[in-house]
């Protein structure tokens, strides 16, 4: 019912409704006749002409999700400008069926755009063109309906979250900019003739579009939409005492260690997977790299113990950094790579001379360092699954500070033991 | 109909609404005044089941709101401050839309709202877009919409404020009709006449509390009125109503 009356009430915007379908068929119709004006003064079918064909069907598949985002945008903060929320709110209705009816409302929208502008794309470029590539163009359409569905759903979040149409417009940026990002490296892809790849894509696009969907439909609830109304004030000074309490109470020591011990097995496990990864790895790559990668494993070439020591806990150290900060903004995927990445690189040495070899040269090394990483990589991947998290009841932030406090704490301990495992691996190598 | 008991509502460190307990039994109806903050609107969205009480609980026609939301709002019909109208919905399909929401029937529904329309002078209207209602026939259609599925406790806030005193009248007429049918009122406003014509209990909330509940008499009591001013002449409602909230402000201006 809600879906339905979204659709309506889209519909009966006729100047939306006519720009949107109007551009969604005019972009593709001059992007198509664009490619067969290039076919023909280029002298007919080439690689350049294919190629540009299919990356033109990139954008204009784009180009209708990107601004049926306004919908997605509009779906609740509108509703709250427009006072209808508080109505709507107030209806035996449940929470599932109004936020799933949003979704369902501009997905529709959406897709029906974009496979519209698909289908005139291909009308006008293809015939007699003597190509179709009916392969990569499924996997477009596969791709879009994933890519277009984490768009709507995290428009949609943005929309259950923001308290004003201004502020959801410049939250738009956080899906807009990554979405363009996928879409310049899938054109690279295509330009470069691997496009193979766009079934990947397609595959981490659903994954994004089914953890933006969880998210959204964990965190909806009246109690979050009404209390935003009045709790919205002073960000920072919550920001701040949240920070405040999450250092306080965060746990450390043994007892940060059993409260999750689940992400630290996880990232723990990271390493013999990338170690199988890079051992199986080894044939695909150069030799040139090997050496790199062996040099790497081999220690560093300072002669000097402190010079040796240092370098191998400054390098340590960064990983574990660079790991903690963008652990929020990977969804804690840098958890598993600061395991996982030392596990390739054993892996690969393995497979250039043996285990016990590889093993040996990294062994004082990996004695301190696995663990120290297994903690802080567990910690990171806590603090991507809290942002990932919603609850009806709020406390986003304050979760996701909480996840950062940890990892910010065990630092403290953490950082020594880097330190020692670095003075015993220089020591070995000596 | 409805049972308040120990109602807290807080939203992070703003306490909204404190200890509220009352009860509206069916057919009977409650005013609620206050100044704007005094927490009226946030008791309404609790007795309306779209907010969970942080302390206490709210039952309507006997089913609790924290157990069974969904259930109690399906007993409620809510009247928000501002009508908050899709506005380009006609009228007609507007309260279609809710009456379906509402789970009425389709037969009932057309006769519901044709019947209703008629009542409010809106027969008329009833093709045209929201958008072009004025503020009063706003108001009429939110009162529609929100009583189109017969609702146990139907809760109003300020529901004559941009009417004239014939729709007023007329608006009153309906809700007093509802009620002789059963339905209890909560009825939050600033009009002290409309107030004591309802003619039910009134309650005087103040930051959140209520300071005081009762008939008009109760309330003059409560005042400490009757003794300086019963031999004279019969204070009003307001002037009542300013004790009770004067006290209370001389109260919390004193130190401790």
């Amino acid at each position: 019912m809600v879906a339905g009356r979204d659709l309506r009430d889209a519909a009966g915007d006729l100047r939306l409704a006519l720009a949107m379908v109007g551009l969604a068929a005019a972009i593709p119709i001059a992007a198509g006749t664009g490619i067969r004006a290039l076919a023909y003064f280029g002298g007919g079918l080439s690689p350049v002409v294919e190629r540009m064909s299919i990356v033109g069907a990139f954008f204009v598949v784009f180009l209708p999700a990107s601004y049926t985002l306004v919908l997605a945008l509009e779906s609740f903060v509108g509703e709250r400008e427009r006072s209808t929320l508080e109505v709507l709110l107030s209806t035996p209705l449940r929470e599932a069926e109004i936020y799933v009816g949003k979704v369902a409302a501009v997905l529709s929208v959406s897709l029906v755009l974009c496979f519209g502008a698909l289908i005139a794309y291909c009308a006008v470029t293809f015939p007699g063109l003597g190509y179709f590539p009916i392969g990569i163009l499924v996997s477009l359409a596969i791709a879009t309906i994933s890519q277009v569905a984490a768009m709507v759903a995290g428009a949609v979040i943005v929309s259950a979250n923001a308290r004003t149409m201004r502020a959801a417009n410049v939250m738009a940026s956080f899906i807009i900019l990554p979405m363009s990002v996928v879409l310049q490296v899938e054109a690279g892809l295509i330009l470069i003739g691997r496009g193979e790849f766009l079934w990947a894509f397609a595959a981490a696009m659903a994954v994004a579009a089914v953890i933006l969907l969880r998210m959204g439909l964990g965190g909806f609830s009246r109690e979050a939409l009404l209390a935003r109304e009045v709790g919205g004030k002073g960000l920072a000074r919550r920001a701040a005492r949240a920070t405040a309490t999450a250092f306080r109470q965060a746990p450390a020591g043994r007892s940060l260690v059993r409260a999750r011990w689940l992400p630290i097995l996880l990232s723990a496990l990271a390493f013999p997977v990338g170690a199988g990864l890079g051992y199986l790895g080894a044939g695909p790559l150069s030799h040139k790299w090997g050496s790199d990668i062996a040099g790497a494993i081999g220690g560093p070439s300072h002669r000097d113990l402190a010079g040796a020591a240092l370098s191998i806990f400054a390098g340590d150290l960064l990983a574990v950094l660079i790991a903690g900060l963008l652990a929020a903004l990977t969804l804690g995927f840098t958890g598993y790579l600061i395991t996982g990445v030392p596990g390739a690189l054993l892996g690969y040495a393995a497979a250039l001379s043996s285990w016990p070899v590889a093993l040996a040269a990294d062994f004082p090394h990996l004695l301190i360092h696995l663990p120290v990483a297994a903690v802080a990589g567990g910690l990171a991947i806590q603090i991507g699954a809290s942002v990932i998290h919603m609850e009806p009841d709020g406390g986003w932030l304050a979760r996701v500070v909480t996840a950062q406090a940890a990892l910010a704490r065990a630092l403290l301990w953490l950082v020594p033991l880097l330190a020692a495992g670095a003075l015993l691996q220089a020591l070995s190598t000596r | 109909m409805l049972e308040v008991e120990g109602l807290s509502k807080q939203y992070g460190q703003v306490v909204a609404v404190r200890d509220l307990s009352l009860s509206v039994r069916s057919g009977t109806a409650l005013v609620l005044l206050g100044q704007n903050g005094a927490g009226k609107t946030t008791a309404l969205r609790c007795f309306a089941a779209i907010l969970k009480p942080t302390l206490g609980r709210v039952l309507v026609d006997g089913v609790d709101t924290r157990e069974d939301a969904d259930g109690a709002r399906a007993r409620v019909g809510l009247v928000p401050e501002v009508p908050g109208l899709y506005e380009r919905m006609s009228a007609g399909a507007y309260l279609d839309y809710f009456g379906r929401v509402q789970g009425v029937d389709a037969a009932t529904r057309s006769r519901t709202i044709g019947a209703l329309l008629e009542l409010f002078g809106l027969a008329e209207a009833g093709d045209r877009w929201l958008g072009t209602f004025s503020k009063g026939m706003r108001q009429k259609v939110a009162l529609i919409r929100a009583t189109i599925h017969r609702p146990r406790l139907i809760l109003a806030d300020e529901p004559t404020s941009a009417l004239d005193p014939d729709s007023a009248r007329i608006v009153w007429g309906y809700l007093e009709d509802l009620r002789s049918q059963g339905s209890a009122l909560v009825v939050c406003t600033h009009n002290m006449e409309e107030a004591q014509a309802l003619g039910g209990e009134i309650g005087i909330m103040m930051g959140g509390r209520l300071l005081a509940a009762g008939g008009f008499g109760a309330l003059v009591s409560a005042a400490g009125l009757q003794r300086r001013r019963e031999m004279v002449e019969r204070p009003t409602l307001e002037e009542v109503y300013l004790a009770i909230v004067n006290r209370e402000s001389e109260l919390a201006a004193r130190p401790a």
